[in-house]
């Protein structure tokens, strides 16, 4: 009886850590299904915090999860000339208001927003801690039909084998010069992995009785990650 | 067997939280992306061709095994860029015939050329 227990108890935990309490895909992102969008294009990220590189590290990186998630991702380096010309780079503008003319100029279905809130680094701790939103709405309604908010540790620590004074400098360095494109796609791909499979995803239309994830989070990452 | 039979039940749940494997090979772009979005300077620019190409060369690790949408119009908009016209115009027509959703902004991007 115990032993049957404590494999329920593991089972339970398990699927918690996959948001087993959460509501099914479909319940909680109608728009996705009803809409069936299939390209996105991906606004310029809004950096709020104090590292002026976030923008690039999370403009850059958005670009894969989305496509691995089978959307039609509109071209971002293509994308961002035209928005340029447009005089439509500060995404600032868009978040609340009308998303019309992207559709009509790209064939925008959805648009993304990141809104980067936090970039803090702590060498001490070994961790970089970012607090990030992703918006996504529909251009065709306006409504958001995705949204997550997240709070993402990235611990960037080196265990060498060598002992702990080598780990403790080796992680120092690693943490001064850490890949930042790599806590920048830890977080987007955290954040998107539970995005409905868009047209050339392997369950188009067939995932809405998945479980969603929590719209808020947080969480503890590092290069191991696999989500 | 009870206890195989467990296992395989945790594996099989945990794989479920996870997405497949992937659609598309990147190649290094992640990197090379970066590095000309910070830069634009001749070396990034050589580099992140460099990930196109191999991107639209080889999807051995991508399940799909096609190329990644986005790829050959960002990639012909690049060499536009760098004054190497004709190629960069077949890898717009080659976006348009992979993913005919990109013929509205492309359109745009041949007419801009021919101006």
């Amino acid at each position: 009886m115990r032993k049957l227990l404590s494999v329920a108890v593991l089972f339970s935990l398990i699927l918690s850590s996959c948001g087993l309490k959460q509501a099914s895909k479909a319940a909680a992102y109608p728009g996705m299904y009803d809409e069936r969008p299939n390209t996105i294009l991906i606004m310029p990220p809004i950096n709020r915090s104090t590292n002026v590189d976030a923008k690039e590290y999370f403009h850059t990186t958005l670009y894969a999860p989305l496509a691995e998630a089978g959307y039609y991702v509109i071209p971002p380096f293509l994308s961002m000339d035209i928005l340029k010309r447009e005089s439509a780079y500060d995404s600032e503008l868009f978040l609340d208001g009308s998303l019309s003319q992207f559709g009509e100029i790209f064939g925008a279905d959805l648009a993304i927003f990141t809104i980067i809130n936090s970039w803090d680094k702590s060498t001490l701790r070994a961790a970089i801690t970012v607090e990030v939103e992703y918006i996504i709405r529909s251009t065709k309604t306006n409504e958001v039909l995705f949204r997550r908010e997240g709070k993402v540790t990235y611990n960037t620590s080196v265990n060498s084998g060598a002992g702990l004074l080598v780990n403790i400098a080796a992680t120092a360095i690693n943490t001064a010069v850490t890949d930042y494109v790599k806590v920048a796609r830890a977080c987007n791909g955290y954040a998107l992995k539970d995005l409905p499979d868009g047209k050339y995803g392997l369950l188009y239309g067939t995932d809405g009785e998945e479980l969603s994830g929590a719209e808020v989070f947080k969480v503890n990452l590092n290069s191991d990650s696999r989500y | 067997m009870k206890k195989h039979l467990i296992a395989a039940a945790a594996v099989l749940t945990l794989a479920s939280c996870a997405r497949q494997k992937p659609l598309y090979d990147w190649h290094d772009y992640d990197d090379t992306s970066y590095g000309y979005q910070k830069d634009s300077d001749k070396e990034s620019i050589e580099d992140i061709l460099g990930s196109y190409n191999d991107i639209v060369r080889e999807q051995k690790d991508g399940t799909r095994g096609a190329v990644p949408p986005g790829v050959y119009a960002d990639y012909g908009f690049l060499l536009l860029q760098a004054g190497q016209t004709k190629k960069g115009s077949q890898m717009l027509e080659r976006e348009m015939k992979l993913y005919p959703e990109s013929k509205i902004f492309i359109d745009r991007i041949l007419k801009m050329i021919e101006e």
